[in-house]
């Protein structure tokens, strides 16, 4: 859960996360201290201080309905339940954030339509009111080799489209892991031309074939986090969009975003010139390069190039 | 701050407890001390402290009270309205709500929250292998969807009002589609594009119609979507790149094969600057070949980014 918080908060956050955590308290008995602010993402103090001020609720003539809650020796102990027993109703957005991930995973290869986790994701949208909401994953045709080459650990002989580079390049990969991310599948593998870890785009692969050569796996750390990209290491670059370019906010992973004048300041990582001159073509008069200098002309230089084969006048091919 | 968190923890235990609704000067008289002895900072006092519960998805219900205390508000809270329904999950089952979340990311934070209101343990997570783009406008039209609500919002600069009759995410994004009042027409909309919070309208309520399946009424490819007439686009493409958009576009799609690997592909430009945005993501090795029309905008779109 998320790292505990700086600064003061509000009464509304603080009211929520009590009645989180006195649900779950009671529903466990005694725990120690520690592990509440594990499992809630808090300081110790402020667990202390939140269940503290839990004791001294409820009042006369309810004093039956006091909560006996007691703070000892690094120990919280929860006596008999009377009030804030339930948790509050999911939010809309718990409810959702929930279900997409039910329904994603049972779009995922493997899952049983069946199985417990489709029972739950019926009870779960049954008491959310069957909200129309559907997931919808896209496989591409390689995936089921890459998939059955990691399960085997076999080598691959691929041909890759490096959108990076702008060129199609043949290797032979170790297929480690595969993942999806905003829509698109990628496998994490050892790359024999980089001789580096490396996470390509299974639908850019041309050419996918099983070498009979078979590599001793090791483990793989999950690397889906906002900033990382597919075609390998990235600098920082900061651009200038107007309000039409803000997409670029919401399409890509960006480090950073500020207002600036009628316009975004947002710092983005760029893996390579080849794909911030795309992006830059795409944005076309909404965005400008304010750093590095060293960059600010990759849009004009691109639109140059392109234009050069519209001037060229008949279509030709190479 | 802790006085008003201990105040409205007391107030909420208290209005929860209750059998009748109680008026402000029998919750004053009962939670002795902590609101002021001055009617109107006790008001405001009180007033605040509804909001905050109100805001946490605590409604206050308000009676006008006859009898004893005739003409008087009253105030209490149902349990049943704000408390979890038990959804009855097995272990099993929540385990495997507790896998699928650290499977499938979306919004961690509220799904956190949401299994430990369902009190699933922490488990040991499998590898996360799936990523969802996140959306804040997701969660109020999925509840609007649900709840049959009519919802307004900001879209490229315009009012809307839609019915939502359906939630999906294609090909890495969200979208919401139903009939769209303003327009009197079925619309398609991206989620992560609208401009403003979601406004849901619990007063005007509508029918899904039966058998509507929304991933099929949602057109995956955004060249085709915007509200001008269909129209299509002659496209030479590379031999570098002509597997790849072959595969994206298919065969039928495919008029003429080159000698050398090139191809000319038949592609929709109805939203120009979905099809714009296309062509120029295949850099040089793509020509816009027809209409003239089309490829003069590309053109000129280029123009103004090379110029000095």
């Amino acid at each position: 859960m998320s790292a505990a918080r700086r600064g003061p908060e509000s009464v509304g956050v603080r009211l929520q996360r009590l009645l989180l955590v006195l649900p779950w308290l009671m529903e466990r008995g005694s725990t120690p201290v520690s592990e509440v602010a594990e499992r809630f993402g808090l300081t110790d103090d402020q667990v202390v201080r939140d269940i503290t001020l839990a004791s001294l609720c409820g009042l006369p003539p309810y004093v039956d309905e006091m909560l006996d809650v007691v703070v000892d020796e690094g120990m919280v102990w929860v006596g008999v339940p009377r009030i804030f027993t339930r948790p509050l109703a999911l939010t809309a957005r718990e409810g959702t954030a929930l279900l997409v991930a039910v329904r994603a995973a049972l779009a995922l290869p493997g899952a049983d339509p069946a199985g417990p986790l489709a029972r739950a994701a019926d009870k779960l949208a049954a008491a959310l009111g069957r909200p129309a909401l559907d997931v919808e994953l896209d496989r591409p045709p390689m995936l089921g080799a890459v998939e059955q080459a990691v399960r085997d650990h076999e080598r691959l002989a691929v041909t890759y489209y490096s959108a990076s580079r702008d060129a199609l390049t043949a290797r032979t990969i170790e297929p480690l892991a595969v993942f999806a991310d905003r829509g698109n599948w990628y496998v994490t593998a050892d790359d024999d031309r980089s001789g580096q870890e490396r996470h390509f785009r299974v639908d850019r692969l041309h050419e996918c074939r099983p070498t009979g050569e078979h590599f001793t796996p090791r483990p793989v750390d999950p690397v889906i986090e906002r900033g990382w990209f597919a075609d390998g290491p990235s600098t920082e670059v900061v651009l200038w969009v107007t309000g039409e370019g803000r997409w670029v906010v919401e399409t890509y992973p960006v480090v950073s975003v500020e207002a600036d004048g009628d316009g975004l300041r947002v710092r983005l990582p760029v893996a390579s010139e080849r794909w911030l001159a795309r992006l830059l073509l795409r944005l076309g008069p909404r965005a400008r390069v304010l750093e590095p200098a060293t960059l600010a002309g990759v849009g004009r230089e691109a639109a140059v190039l392109v234009l050069t084969r519209y001037r060229a006048g008949a279509a030709t091919s190479e | 701050m802790a006085e008003q968190l201990e105040r409205i923890a007391n107030l909420l235990a208290l209005l929860l407890q209750t059998t009748r609704p109680l008026t402000l000067e029998q919750i004053s008289d009962e939670l002795a001390g902590q609101y002021s002895a001055e009617a109107t900072t006790r008001r405001a006092q009180f007033e605040r402290d509804k909001r905050v519960l109100r805001d946490e998805g605590i409604p206050i219900e308000t009676t006008v009270l006859v009898g004893e205390h005739a003409g008087a508000t009253g105030y209490r809270v149902d349990r049943a309205r704000f408390e979890l329904a038990d959804l009855a999950l097995t272990d099993e089952e929540k385990r495997a709500l507790q896998l699928a979340a650290a499977t499938v990311r979306l919004d961690p934070t509220a799904a956190g929250r949401a299994l430990t209101k369902l009190a699933t343990d922490d488990t040991d997570p499998g590898p996360l292998l799936a990523a969802l783009p996140q959306a804040a406008a997701l969660a109020p039209l999925c509840a609007a969807n649900a709840a049959h609500h009519e919802v307004g919002f900001t879209y490229r600069g315009k009012e809307r009002r839609l019915q939502p009759w359906g939630v999906v995410m294609r090909q890495g994004f969200w979208y919401v589609v139903g009939h769209d009042v303003g327009a009197g027409e079925q619309r398609v909309y991206r989620v992560d594009r609208i401009e403003s919070a979601v406004d849901v309208d619990a007063g005007h309520t509508f029918e899904v119609p039966d058998g509507f399946d929304a991933m099929a009424a949602v057109t995956v490819d955004p060249k085709v979507l915007g509200e001008g007439e269909p129209a299509e686009a002659l496209v030479l493409i590379d031999a570098v790149l002509a597997g790849k958009v072959r595969r994206e576009v298919g065969d039928g799609a495919v008029v003429e094969a080159r000698p050398g690997g090139a191809v000319v592909v038949r592609v929709p430009c109805t939203n120009r600057a979905a099809f714009r945005s296309w062509v120029i993501g295949l850099l040089d090795h793509a020509e816009v070949l027809a209409p003239d029309e089309v490829r003069a905008d590309l053109v000129g779109w280029l123009e103004a980014v090379a110029a000095p």
